[in-house]
């Protein structure tokens, strides 16, 4: 502010408008930043109703019962407008989306009311997942980083690799094995209560735990990465030439400037958390979105595929902006 | 319904989770009830959780809609009646309908409503109630399929509680056709109610939250008193999960969960094993109509090729039974005198020859993973007709893909029909000339014959003749190979007792189960 104020002294402009204009500016950039994901998000629904479309059959005869004529499903076919070209029934399904209608599905529910129950439970997986990941990556990435080439970093850079190289349906059936099987500390499977979500909080333990460990892993690697990054920076030198404590310099002088990268690869993970649900959902019976999704697959029941991918696009495009914002704040570059 | 067309996504994970489950399941600990207690007299109380299959996207709440979930109709069965039910004894029981008589030339069946019986709103159960249900059912999409040979206009009352059912053709079964969706609900229920519209069945629903459901006990149950106070139904996306919950005690029964699950559980003493046995058939089918297996020799040929008790021990894991080319193996009718065709290579050989079988191509078995161990039986298949030099490759096709393009054309495919139907049922709907799913394109004046003397029979002996005859032919010509029957299997904690035993649709009456302290 006192730069704006000092700049704006010799202009003939009052002197609180240029830091006006560059928050406007800055919600104008964020406007076009939107607008791009706005737009990203327009086309991945594209390319997935092009893709089911590609998929052998529609989901007239996916969902038809056997014993139905031809002519039924041809009926049926017609009734779920499967009959017009796909461009067609795109330009409908995006022109209802803003106001909040993702259609019906082949089995004449409404997307929107299948959703309303498994949306709300995928983000409190992928939301809690992602806070443990983001605090387990930060806490053993600065760790590592304490002291470069230590024993203690060795043992991370090792478990964080294998972690990350693990995949979901494996850290899921082990933790199973071990926390519910042998030592029955924790449910197997989440049941649902009357209003739709899991009927304990113990049920969400073992799920977050197998999308955490591998996004942990991942993440750990990248802070200490980017930390190593900082290490070399004249700044940092000089904050340790200065005689500072390592922890202070790691915290005061390499991590903010580590934060631009830490961010990204946060985001990118928001992807691979979501991802993961698909796996994790059907192995513990959580009631969210990937069991909608891989039903929906299987039916070939376009609506519903594209109303999953709607909300987790948004979701992704959301934690994305941050990630923007987070590096333009930083660097002072152009989101 | 049971003609889900699952697929088999998760398949390799749950095989993998399963050889570990077995691994560590020796070591629990068993302080239930011991076995005997099944003997006992049956307790009022308590709330059996039951874990069945479904996928959240396809829910649905209708009684006459398709149902593509274990779960739905699971539920839809507990809370509505269907007018006849499988039964043990004899195929066919009542339920909704205390009885029902033909008139002499077999075609027209008046069904008498349960005296008592009546909505959970308190409202007797009228024909009228019955009539708009049925005429409902009949003009779905499937209706025709669902309530074959009989026009909704032939569904009407004869009385307060009476229902005249009129067949367009001779049928001495036609109460069987009864059995599998003929939910009844209130007349002119509009469909936007339908989701909570009462029933009149043993449960009513408390309540329903995407294919989870509680229901409560009807103590004014026409049937008869019913132990459970509550059923809570808990959806599962993979037969894994639902182990696991049982495993874990979360769940009493684990419902048509399947061999896998079933091998994983075995090693623990305090899960019961409920095998069903004559569950679901997955025969070979051959195109009687033309093409390569035209020639009665060939389909024979095919059928002395197959090693049964190979498939059964490796389709099923053991889990079912060998099956001798007769379709409706849980008919009390069912021929077991006709001799059980068994492996003979050389006769194979020396048919195949005859019809000079050209044994220098590779034919095509088509099939799909709609269920657990179908692909399975055509790789299987393939492996020991390539024993008796007739060279097939498998084909894996997408299940709506096959039902566009193999179903009812293929000449050589695997299908499976999963409800204990009776060997009529099968015939009028597959087998007989101009059956709606004609599946081997198979026509025999003499079978068409002895199959219109059976259905239009109304002597037992006589009619218990022809049926024998019907299925000798069915035996020695059709274009069906059926090898096996597989077992349903349920899991159940110690305490549940009573489970039906039924195959097919007889699973979901629970109002028999009753749990121990």
């Amino acid at each position: 502010m006192s730069q704006a104020a000092s700049e704006g002294a010799g202009a003939a402009a009052p002197p609180a408008a240029p830091a006006l204009r560059r928050a406007a500016t800055a919600a104008a950039r964020t406007g076009v930043v939107l607008a791009k994901r706005a737009l990203m998000l327009g086309v991945l629904l594209a390319v997935v109703f092009a893709a089911i479309e590609l998929l052998p059959g529609d989901a007239a005869s996916a969902t038809s019962e056997r014993g139905e004529s031809a002519a039924d499903t041809a009926a049926r076919r017609h009734l779920l407008g499967l009959d017009r070209p796909v461009w067609e029934r795109f330009g409908d399904w995006m022109t209802a989306l803003p106001t909040g209608d993702l259609g019906t599905s082949a089995r004449g529910e409404r997307v929107t009311g299948l959703l309303a129950a498994p949306f709300p439970n995928t983000l409190l997986l992928g939301a809690t997942a992602f806070a443990l990941t983001f605090a387990a990556a930060l806490a053993l990435g600065c760790r590592a980083a304490l002291h470069p080439g230590g024993t203690v970093d060795r043992i991370i850079g090792f478990t964080s690799g294998i972690a990350l190289a693990l995949p979901e349906f494996v850290v899921s059936v082990g933790l199973l094995l071990v926390l519910s099987l042998w030592t029955g500390w924790l449910p197997a499977v989440t049941l649902t209560a009357p209003d739709g979500s899991p009927a304990s909080w113990t049920m969400l333990v073992m799920p977050v735990l197998a999308l955490t460990v591998p996004q942990a892993g991942w993440n750990a690697r990248i802070v200490r990465g980017a930390l190593a990054d900082q290490a070399g920076a004249p700044h940092v030198a000089a904050a340790r030439l200065d005689g500072l404590s390592p922890r202070r310099v790691l915290l005061r002088h390499a991590l903010p400037g580590a934060w631009p990268a830490i961010a990204t690869g946060a985001a990118t993970s928001t992807g691979m958390l979501l991802g993961g649900a698909v796996v994790v959902e059907t192995l513990f019976n959580y009631p969210g979105l990937g069991t909608v999704l891989s039903g929906a697959v299987a039916d070939r029941d376009t609506p519903v595929i594209a109303g999953v991918v709607a909300c987790t696009g948004a979701v992704i495009s959301l934690v994305l902006l941050c990630a923007d914002l987070v590096r333009a704040r930083t660097l002072g570059a152009r989101p | 319904m049971n003609w889900t067309r699952r697929q088999a996504l998760w398949a390799g994970g749950s095989i993998g989770a399963a050889a570990l489950l077995t691994a560590c399941g020796g070591g629990e600990n068993d302080a239930a009830s011991s076995p005997a207690d099944s003997a006992g007299t049956p307790r009022k109380g308590g709330t059996l959780r039951i874990g069945a299959l479904g996928r959240a996207s396809a829910t649905t709440r209708d009684p006459h809609g398709t149902q593509g979930n274990e779960s739905d109709y699971l539920i839809i069965a507990l809370v509505y009646d269907t007018l006849t039910a499988p039964g043990l004894k004899d195929n066919t029981v009542g339920r909704l309908a205390s009885g029902w008589t033909p008139s002499g030339d077999l075609k027209t069946w008046r069904f008498t409503i349960a005296k008592g019986a009546a909505f959970h709103d308190g409202s007797p159960v009228t024909a009228d109630d019955v009539v708009w249900s049925l005429r409902r059912l009949r003009n779905t999409p499937a209706g025709a399929a669902r309530l074959p040979g009989i026009k909704a206009e032939n569904i009407t009352a004869g009385g307060k509680d009476t229902v005249v059912l009129v067949s367009d053709q001779p049928n001495a079964e036609l109460p069987l056709l009864t059995r599998l969706s003929t939910f009844v609900l209130k007349k002119d229920t509009p469909d936007k109610e339908i989701a909570g519209a009462p029933g009149t069945g043993p449960f009513k629903l408390d309540w329903f939250r995407s294919g989870n459901a509680r229901l409560l006990r009807n103590d004014k149950w026409h049937g008869g008193p019913v132990h459970l106070d509550a059923i809570e139904v808990t959806m599962f996306e993979s037969p894994q999960a639902m182990a696991n919950a049982l495993l874990g005690g979360q769940i009493d029964v684990a419902s048509n969960v399947g061999a896998v699950a079933a091998r994983s559980a075995a090693s623990r003493k305090d899960i019961q094993l409920v095998r069903r046995p004559n569950d679901m058939a997955m025969p070979v089918v051959m195109r009687a109509a033309d093409g390569p297996f035209a020639d009665v020799r060939v389909r024979e040929a095919m059928k002395l090729v197959v090693d049964r008790e190979a498939m059964v021990k490796q389709v099923l894991s053991g889990y079912g039974t060998v099956a001798n080319d007769i379709l409706g193996t849980g008919d009390p009718a069912y021929a077991k005198d006709i001799p059980q065709r068994s492996r003979d290579l050389a006769k194979a050989k020396k048919l195949l020859a005859e019809a000079k079988f050209d044994l220098s191509k590779t034919y095509e078995l088509v099939t799909t993973e709609d269920v657990p161990g179908l692909a399975e039986s055509a790789t299987l298949f393939a492996d020991q007709a390539r024993e008796a030099g007739i060279k097939i490759k498998v084909v894996k096709q997408e299940s709506g893909a096959f039902y566009e393009k193999t179903w009812l054309k293929g000449q050589l495919y695997t299908n499976y029909w999963g409800t204990n139907d009776s060997v009529v049922f099968f015939a009028s709907k597959t087998m007989v000339t101009g059956a709606g799913q004609s599946e081997a394109g198979w026509s025999d004046p003499q079978f068409d014959a002895v199959y219109r003397k059976v259905i239009g029979t109304a002597d037992k002996k006589a009619r218990a003749t022809a049926l024998r005859e019907l299925q000798q032919i069915e035996h020695d010509k059709s274009g069906y190979l059926l090898w096996g029957m597989a077992d349903g299997i349920d899991l159940a904690g110690p305490k549940v007792r009573n489970l039906p035993k039924l195959p097919g649709y007889g699973r979901v009456q629970l109002e028999n189960v009753w749990l121990t302290r």
